[in-house]
């Protein structure tokens, strides 16, 4: 074996996942789970399950007088039954074979590296089906890239919605981005006035029955502070934070308590189950709100998501 | 009932004008006697009774509505007539000769009656004088009994119903009662789409008129072509009138300067006009200058007896060779919204508060006129849109479109007022009623003649009304679209509503006949409000493009506890197990129903922003 450890980043080759840790932060990459099960940052964990493409949004007023939703269905189907495909894993640079038993027996507990690429490749739920890969590329520092590609299938409905959706095991006392003022979408966003704001808490926007909410476009960067976690030994360690920032172009967002299912369920807000968790969705493709009217105008065709286009994203995960 | 006439407020000493406290002027606002009747059948037949024993009636707060009371379900439904599903109805005289309908609502079991008490005791001050009751709003008809003699009946719910109560009237302890119907064939005429209240749900006001009263002030500010100098003409009537008395007419700018004092004898009907005003200062939204007028009235011995401020501006509002709409000469551009009355806890019973919020909101993001959908707002909303320079689309309080919207489709076969001459009057009287309360308002730029009740020959006899008695405005009517025959009849301008901008530029690319505005569009229910600039690009290609008003200001949506969670939470259509409903489509607004701006504002502002010029 090659003298690795000058390296920066040690590397765990395990039976069922792949460990990357840095002086910070640690990663899990699970097989079985379809990408990354654990983010650690100074010891507290930034993932309740793995992250996933998102399709769906819950149906605004709009979507359901123009019959979106019923065009768009599958997507709800695919947001909610994702189905991997396999990984694969880069050690600087270089392709390996996945490091489970017997092959992973040549490694030892002293193992380093200046990169770590994990890219897990999805087919949706849909019919026909088309490819997601999210790729995860840990540098040397520690920091994650992650990059999303959707392969455009023209035989699709086009899209609510293509993103990123990050589940954080607690609810977060707020978050601060760069970017807009205010609620904004692709068709909705002059008025949105470039600053740093910070939102308290995770607001949902009280429309009166509940839908996609929250989407901020156009952003730099954000960060989501929490000081609670899940972990017995420390309940209320106190204020954390995790920076998600743009990589070659800026993002869209939401940060909420819920899913889009959960909100696509509730006919008013208070319905909504008790807020406990952070739903942070990266979003790479944000359909347009519309609004000539809410029983058949549909969104204008410039702010749709047409589902046979590839769709592009990339974005930075870093500790406070 | 007496006859409509304008809305001047009238004091007794100048000091009471500043708090709009009036010594000629009692409230009758606060906790009433209250019956509450399921249907006209269970109605207590004698309540009106001067001696009736009131010991087993409940109380109720007026102004409130008697759902908000608790008494009667709350229903939320849009074009529906609310006894969809529950009873088989059509408006008289239209689907054949013999059906006049007779009973259809007098007996009905889905017409709900609210009997109200009231013993009050009359101002001292008020003995000798002539003294009227004013309702200032009361849904949807009524009957009024003073001391046991019965005063009338009234309709149209949303302009003040006056009676005199005079010839019955004791020094002391009075009984007032009145008999509030939910139901009337105002009905038809009021399918307006909101949450449907009944009961009397504005203030409710004696008043006592001194021997010499103004009951009729119609200020006229005229200016001329140069748009430099101007004259106010004001036309007065007075009932009663003593002998000897006299009437004296100020008029000062807003710094004091007097420009006009003149007196006269006073007289059932007369009129001052005053010299030519130099150097005018124009009323519009930017500098919503206004005028003040005083009018006092003395009697032989010179003594003060009648005080009435007015405020009032100059502008003119013109359609030019090129149909485009000029206000004082420059283009017209509405940056508008609709706006219902609401109070997340009150409905339409608003306060002073909601109103000064609503006028706080516009003029902090750029929005300059509102159009009082879909029937005539608080009196005070409209003095607040003069002092703030918010034009207003002054609508009358007709919608009918559940006799001709059916499913998506057109289908009239039973519309009312159409072309029936049964129901001709009673539009013409919701005509009259809106223009003579309302006809000295410096911000109302159009009057309406209601909203989405089709086309015929009773809205054609609404336009023909409002052209006579005021030739200084525009007259607005979106329906004649649905029927072009009437298009040289009705309406001053090409209303549409939620139009396509494609659809628009066809129109106005094409020699439009009319300048065009939007009376209804974005509608912005939910997370709406995208594609905004697709509209406001029109502006900037045609002149004859006038803008438009958003749909609409605030959510309809009623506050609750919720029993599982005990937080406060808004409800809508159906929450109330009222069936059919039309759900959330009331939440339509840039705020939500407790005023918290939703996010679309702000493009809203950005867009409007930029017109506001």
């Amino acid at each position: 074996m090659a003298d690795t450890t000058n390296k920066k980043l040690r590397v765990i080759y395990g039976d069922v996942t792949l460990g990357v840790q840095s002086d910070r932060v640690q990663y899990i990459f699970n097989y079985t789970r379809n990408g990354l099960e654990s983010l650690v940052v100074d010891g507290k964990e930034w993932l309740y399950r793995t992250p996933l493409p998102t399709f769906w949004r819950a149906t605004t007023d709009n979507d359901r007088g123009n019959g979106f939703s019923q065009k768009s269905v599958q997507w709800l189907g695919a947001d909610m039954f994702m189905k991997a495909a396999g990984a694969t894993v880069k050690i600087d640079g270089e392709p390996i074979d996945l490091p489970i038993a017997p092959g992973n027996n040549q490694y030892s507990d002293h193992e380093y590296a200046d990169s770590v690429a994990v890219t897990v490749h999805f087919t949706t739920a849909t019919i026909p089906t088309t490819a997601v890969q999210v790729e995860y590329r840990i540098a040397a520092d520690g920091t994650l890239t992650m990059h999303v590609h959707y392969t455009g299938n023209a035989n699709l409905p086009d899209l609510p919605v293509f993103g990123l959706r990050l589940i954080m095991p607690t609810k977060a006392v707020r978050y601060t981005y760069q970017g807009l003022s205010g609620e904004t979408y692709p068709d909705r966003m002059a008025g949105g006035v470039p600053g740093t704001y910070t939102i308290q808490g995770l607001p949902v926007t009280p429309y009166l029955v509940p839908q996609d909410n929250g989407v901020h476009m156009a952003t730099d960067w954000v960060e989501v502070v929490r000081a609670t976690t899940q972990d017995n030994t420390q309940l209320t360690p106190g204020e954390f934070g995790l920076r998600i920032s743009s990589v070659d172009a800026p993002f869209a967002f939401s940060c909420l308590p819920y899913t889009a299912e959960e909100l696509e369920n509730a006919t008013h807000i208070e319905e909504l189950p008790p807020a406990r968790r952070t739903v942070l969705s990266i979003l790479g493709a944000v359909r347009g709100v519309g609004g000539i009217d809410s029983w058949g105008a549909d969104v204008d065709k410039p702010y749709h998501i047409p589902a046979g286009e590839d769709i592009d994203f990339s974005f930075k995960v870093a500790p406070l | 009932m007496l006859p409509a006439h304008s809305d001047h407020r009238f004091y007794q000493h100048y000091h009471e004008i500043a708090g709009e406290h009036s010594s000629l002027a009692q409230s009758l606002n606060g906790t009433w006697r209250f019956h509450f009747a399921p249907n006209p059948q269970a109605r207590l037949q004698d309540f009106w009774q001067a001696d009736y024993d009131l010991s087993g009636f409940d109380t109720i707060t007026v102004p409130e509505h008697v759902e908000i009371a608790g008494y009667d379900k709350l229903h939320y439904i849009n074009t529906m007539y609310p006894w969809e599903g529950h009873h088989f109805r059509r408006p008289a005289h239209t689907v054949g000769q013999d059906t006049s309908g007779t009973g259809m609502f007098s007996t009905a079991p889905d017409n709900p009656v609210g009997q109200y008490a009231l013993d009050f005791t009359l101002a001292p001050a008020f003995a000798g004088k002539t003294v009227t009751v004013q309702f200032a709003g009361v849904e949807e008809a009524m009957y009024v009994w003073l001391n046991g003699h019965f005063l009338g009946y009234a309709e149209d719910s949303f302009t003040p119903s006056e009676f005199d109560l005079t010839p019955y009237l004791h020094a002391g302890a009075n009984r007032l009662a009145v008999e509030v119907f939910k139901r009337s064939t105002a009905a038809y005429l009021e399918d307006q789409d909101m949450f449907r209240f009944f009961g009397i749900f504005r203030d409710v006001t004696l008043l006592a008129k001194p021997a010499t009263h103004i009951e009729d002030l119609h200020i006229q500010p005229t200016l001329a072509d140069d748009l430099q100098s101007g004259v106010v003409k004001l036309d007065l009537t007075c009932s009663p009138v003593a002998a000897g008395s006299t009437v004296r007419a100020i008029i000062r700018d807003d710094e004091g300067e007097t420009l006009m004092d003149t007196t006269q004898p006073a007289a059932a009907a007369q009129s001052f006009t005053s010299d030519t005003l130099v150097h005018v200062h124009l009323w519009d939204h930017h500098h919503p200058y206004l005028y003040q007028l005083y009018l006092e009235v003395h009697d032989a011995a010179g003594q003060l007896v009648e005080l009435v401020p007015y405020q009032f501006g100059f502008r003119t509002i013109t359609i030019d060779a090129q149909k485009v709409i000029r206000l004082n000469g420059e283009r017209l551009i509405i940056n508008g919204v609709n706006r219902h009355e609401w109070d997340d806890e009150r409905g339409r019973a608003v306060t002073a508060a909601d109103m000064d919020e609503d006028i706080r909101i516009m003029k902090t993001h750029h929005i300059n006129a509102v159009r009082t959908c879909h029937y005539p707002d608080h009196i005070s909303w409209y003095d607040r849109c003069d002092v703030n320079g918010i034009y207003m689309m002054a609508e009358t309080n007709l919608e009918s479109h559940g006799t001709w919207q059916k499913m998506g489709a057109i289908e009239p076969s039973y519309n009312v007022p159409g072309s029936v001459a049964e129901w001709r009057a009673a539009v013409l009287d919701r005509a009259q009623n809106n223009y003579e309360t309302f006809k000295n308002h410096t911000a109302i730029l159009f009057w309406s003649l209601g909203n989405e009740s089709f086309a015929g020959d009773n809205i054609a006899a609404m336009n023909a009304y409002f052209k006579k008695v005021d030739p200084t405005r525009l007259v607005h009517y979106e329906g004649v679209v649905n029927d072009r025959e009437y298009e040289d009849r009705i309406s001053d301008v090409e209303s549409r509503m939620y139009a396509h901008p494609e659809d628009i530029v066809k129109y106005l690319g094409n020699h439009p006949k009319k300048p065009f505005l939007l009376c209804e569009y974005m509608h912005d229910m939910g997370n709406s409000l995208g594609g905004m600039k697709a509209y406001t690009d029109l502006i900037d290609r045609f002149p004859q493009y006038a803008g438009g008003f958003i749909w609409d200001f605030i959510d309809q949506a009623i506050a609750v506890t919720d029993p599982v969670t005990g937080q406060k939470v808004h409800r809508y259509g159906g929450d109330f197990d009222d069936r059919p409903a039309d759900y959330e489509f009331s939440g339509d607004g840039l705020l939500f129903a407790d005023r918290t701006p939703k996010p679309a504002l702000q493009e809203v502002s950005y867009y409007y922003g930029r017109y506001d010029k």
